[in-house]
């Protein structure tokens, strides 16, 4: 189980911020509101996934074949990703 | 190196072995996985068969409907013409894109994964055949039930998203939507099956050695499929459901007058909806990523990428179901969002389409009939992908929302990221399973044929589309400059139609079926399923070290025919495979594989009369059907679960294997979990319909009954747990004969007496389903836990029914295990039920 949510820790990230926005944009409209909780929503994703990013470039580190090192890649890759992914969907808060 | 089982990897250095294998090991593998013939033929379960045969089928779905296109492309060559009356155009259309989404494109790729996957995973057959029979059987009977409505008037004609109110029983009266709504939630059946069956097998099968980083594009694009699948399908079941129940009982979950939205129906449909796009584009995705190394002759660049952007899209695939929702008024941060995530969809995509890109460039790639077909996907696709990121962008989509311009968008992105691949995929892999490949000189002219006939028909449609023509009008008016356009795109559909002809007169020609004398690795590829096969797969199972065995090892095939790896022979002298670990493939246990059986095919047949009958409201039959088919299935599974006489075998080279596991690692524990993910998202989706409905119409909610009801309520789910619970645990005590049987009943009509006091405790507040949005949903639930009880129930008599035949294997049983997992899930169920409805406040 650990190596699947080291390989997939990113996209949940992401998957859980962009509900949690749904829910928050179709509770609080297009408010105030809705917009700080959609920025602390995405501050605290990008949070959970540098944390992720230092997990995977720790068991990177700590690999002792092929196949724990592609895991570390793959889920620092989708982290990084990630970071960029929670990034761009908390922006329609600021600009709509 | 780290093991994941405690099995020792160095173990794999014994193979290939050196002694001479015995005499007669071949022969009785021939015998043990031989195919019954003449009328019999219909029982085969084995991969070969109903692989092919699935994805005949789906050819012939596709086939189907691309006739109903050129009747509709003719309607509309030119203004006013009067060869379809409106109401059968309305039929056409909607059959056209039901029939292409649900008979043939979902279909399709599961096919391909039926035939392909055990010989490139290198595994005797996939976990479960006779669901795969079942699946097949389910799919193809409904499947053409459904497309006959055609033929007596009464196909449905809501277009294939079926919207209320257009679908409701007030506007579409008489039973042309409930074809569409029954037979809809019937093929999911089948769909779901399938996926279970590829979510296990991928997992669980792989060849020894093959690890994760190790796996075939294709085995990765199929478990992404079919995660997808688990997933999203639930949405549509349940849409389906409530539709149904609305337009049979009038139930008011669509109705606004009521408590009801039509946009619930949008919401679920397309929670459904738009991630099936990428359902079906994925594993043509990793077909295409399979195949470009063998044309290309090189490795695949950025192969790692690739299994990212595999992964990503599933994931932001499921934030994009409304951007088909702009023109409805939603909040402007909600279009954002939807927005936002639509245009990131595209990234990993795009990514997958640089890979294959320098995997040519890096290349030598030879421009036979696959490679044309891959590349002109690509281009294809890459036009449509163009588009879809422009309707990504709300005012656009606002502008041509629902004209032609959508409608050319979404067949660039179908016919380029799915049915250019499939043709690709049958060219390439033709030769796995004929004794002759096609014609590469008539598949240039079905290509370029295909080629210009795609785009001639719907480059024009994007003008079409610009104009101002909405899509689903029967006709036009001349002088509003959409003749020309329409006429071109007319012709283009008729050159397609012509090269798919050309396809068929290519199969004829050369197609002769084959398993063991095949033609063999014409392109090169380096993966397993190239290895020399039987009905029995490989002779023997190899052990894998990179991600193309064939080329980093001439000497494979040679060694694997000589039966020189593991499982060389029968062990048992039945069908069996190795089940292995989920990340490294290490072997951990023989699983024994049912033979063939009339028993799926009965259970199809049944399985399609029950909802067809139910369709024509002929209920009393109906439901003697669905009472067969539950008895067919229980009568297929009845031979499956038992220990065989060799508790341990040797697997080659003094690898000792059991026959016979319980507990959280074996494959029936797994497609259980699965099974249960699937039942828990439609419960999800029933839960955001009880909060989306109250969200939108408070005014129509009452107040939940006393918080007092729960006490009872949780006190009778938590007896069904303990009961199921004790009736597992006193197996391994050493329980009396039928103690199992009793406790696990006992369970279970303990979890019946819990859902029906939380019924009554709504009840007796004195609501009535056809009022309110809220009673009805209520009730859904309540039909939902009775559904669960109901299998909780027959879970317990099928173990008294072995129990008394002592089938019940001691002192641990995989079929007790597994209806222990249920019921401990149905009282969680039941539970959070109780829960979220009495969470919400009343207005009234």
């Amino acid at each position: 189980m650990r190596a699947w949510l080291l390989l997939l820790g990113g996209l949940i990230v992401w998957a859980a911020q962009f509900f949690l926005l749904y829910a928050i944009g179709s509770i609080f409209l297009t408010t105030p509101t809705a917009r700080v909780l959609t920025g602390a929503a995405t501050v605290a994703a990008v949070a959970a996934d540098v944390w992720l990013l230092s997990q995977a470039r720790r068991a990177g580190a700590t690999a002792t074949d092929g196949l724990q090192r592609w895991l570390a890649y793959c889920g620092g890759m989708l982290a990084g990703l990630s970071i960029i992914a929670v990034s761009w969907q908390g922006l329609p808060a600021l600009l709509a | 190196m780290s093991s994941e089982t405690g099995f020792d990897p160095e173990l794999y250095d014994r193979f290939p072995t050196r002694e001479p294998r015995p005499d007669g090991e071949l022969a009785e593998l021939e015998r043990v996985w031989h195919a019954p013939s003449g009328w019999a033929r219909f029982t085969v379960v084995n991969n070969n068969y109903v692989g092919l045969w699935y994805v005949g089928a789906s050819f012939l779905f596709f086939l189907l409907a691309g006739c109903l296109a050129l009747l509709m492309r003719a309607q509309l060559a030119l203004p006013l013409q009067g060869l379809l009356p409106e109401h059968v155009y309305n039929q056409l259309f909607t059959m056209h894109g039901t029939v292409m989404m649900f008979l043939f494109a979902v279909p399709a790729m599961e096919a391909v994964g039926v035939l392909l996957l055990p010989q490139m995973l290198a595994a005797r057959d996939l976990p479960f055949p006779r669901l795969s029979a079942y699946a097949f059987w389910a799919y193809f009977i409904g499947g053409l039930s459904f497309f006959l409505s055609v033929f007596v008037g009464l196909a449905p004609d809501g277009g294939w998203f079926m919207y209320p109110p257009l679908t409701s029983s007030t506007y579409s009266p008489g039973i042309n939507a409930d074809f569409w709504l029954l037979g809809i939630g019937y093929i999911e059946i089948s769909a779901i099956a399938g996926a279970i069956e590829i979510i296990v097998g991928v997992l669980r099968t792989r060849a020894p050695g093959m690890t994760l980083d190790k796996m075939p594009l294709f085995a990765w694009g199929m478990l992404v499929f079919a995660g997808m699948v688990v997933i999203a399908f639930p949405a549509v079941i349940l849409c389906t459901l409530l539709l149904e129940l609305e337009r049979a009982l009038n139930w008011p979950f669509f109705d606004p007058t009521r408590g009801g939205d039509a946009l619930l129906w949008q919401h679920l449909f397309w929670f459904f909806g738009h991630p099936e796009v990428y359902i079906i584009f994925l594993p043509a995705a990793s077909l295409v990523s399979t195949m470009i190394p063998a044309l290309a002759k090189t490795e695949l660049v950025g192969h790692n990428l690739v299994v990212l952007a595999f992964l990503a899209t599933a994931f932001i695939s499921f934030g994009v179901w409304s951007h088909h929702m702009f023109a409805t008024g939603m909040p402007a941060i909600s279009v954002g969002f939807f927005s936002a995530a639509s245009m990131a969809v595209s990234v990993p995509a795009g990514i997958q389409v640089f890979a294959w890109i320098a995997t040519f460039a890096a290349g030598k790639p030879r421009f036979n009939t696959p490679t044309l077909f891959v590349v002109g996907g690509l281009f294809t696709f890459v036009m449509g992908g163009l588009t879809g990121v422009m309707t990504a962008m709300v005012p656009l989509d606002w502008q041509v929302h629902d004209s032609y311009f959508v409608v050319a968008h979404l067949h660039y992105v179908l016919i380029g990221g799915a049915v250019f691949p499939l043709f690709a995929a049958f060219y390439y892999w033709t030769p796995m399973v004929s004794a002759r490949p096609l014609s590469e000189r008539l598949g240039k002219w079905v290509f370029w044929l295909m080629f210009a006939g795609t785009h001639l028909t719907f480059l024009p449609m994007h003008l079409t589309g610009l104009m101002g023509m909405p899509r689903r009008v029967y006709t036009y008016l001349p002088g509003r400059e959409l003749s020309a356009t329409n006429f071109i795109s007319t012709v283009g559909a008729f050159v397609l139609a012509t090269g798919v002809l050309l396809f068929l007169v290519d199969l004829a020609r050369n197609f002769r079926m084959a398993i063991a004398r095949n033609a063999g690795n014409v392109y090169g590829g380096g993966t397993l399923e190239w290895l020399p096969t039987g009905l029995y797969s490989t002779r023997s199972i190899p052990v894998v070290h990179s991600r193309q065995p064939l080329w980093d090892d001439p000497k494979l095939s040679e060694s694997v025919e000589q039966g020189r790896y593991l499982l060389p022979n029968s062990a048992t002298g039945r069908r069996e495979t190795i089940i292995t670990s989920p990340l490294r493939a290490e072997p951990e246990y023989l699983q024994i594989m049912p033979g063939p059986s009339a028993w799926p095919l009965f259970a199809a047949i049944f399985t399609a009369g029950f909802f067809m009958l139910l369709t024509v409201k002929a209920s009393g039959v109906g439901v003697a059907c669905g009472v067969l088919a539950v008895l067919c299935v229980l009568r297929w599974l009845w031979e499956t679960d038992r220990q065989v006489a060799d508790v341990q075998v040797d697997a080659g080279a003094g690898i000792r294997l059991p026959t016979y596991v319980t507990g959280p690692n074996t494959h029936g524990w797994w497609a259980m979990i699965v099974l249960l993910v699937v039942i828990g998202m439609i419960f999800l989706m029933t839960l955001f319909s009880y909060v989306y409905l109250f969200g939108v119409h408070p005014q129509f909610w009452i107040a939940p009954p006393d918080w007092g009801w729960i006490v009872p309520i949780f006190g009778l789910y938590a007896i069904g747990v303990g009961a199921a619970w004790l009736a597992r645990r006193s197996m391994a005590k050493g329980a009396r004969l039928w103690t199992p049987a009793v406790l696990l009943l006992t369970g279970s009509l303990a979890l019946t007496a819990g859902a029906a006091i939380d019924l009554w405790s709504w009840r007796s507040l004195g609501i009535d389903p056809e009022f309110t949005s809220q009673a009805a949903l209520i009730h859904a639930f309540a039909v939902e836990q009775a559904l669960l009880c109901a299998i909780g129930v027959l879970f317990a008599l099928y173990i008294a029914a072995r129990t008394s035949r002592g089938l019940v294997t001691r002192p641990r049983n995989t079929s007790v295990d597994l209806a222990t997992i249920f019921l401990v899930y149905a009282a969680a169920q039941g539970c959070a039920t109780a829960l979220v409805t009495r969470a919400l406040p009343g207005a009234m």
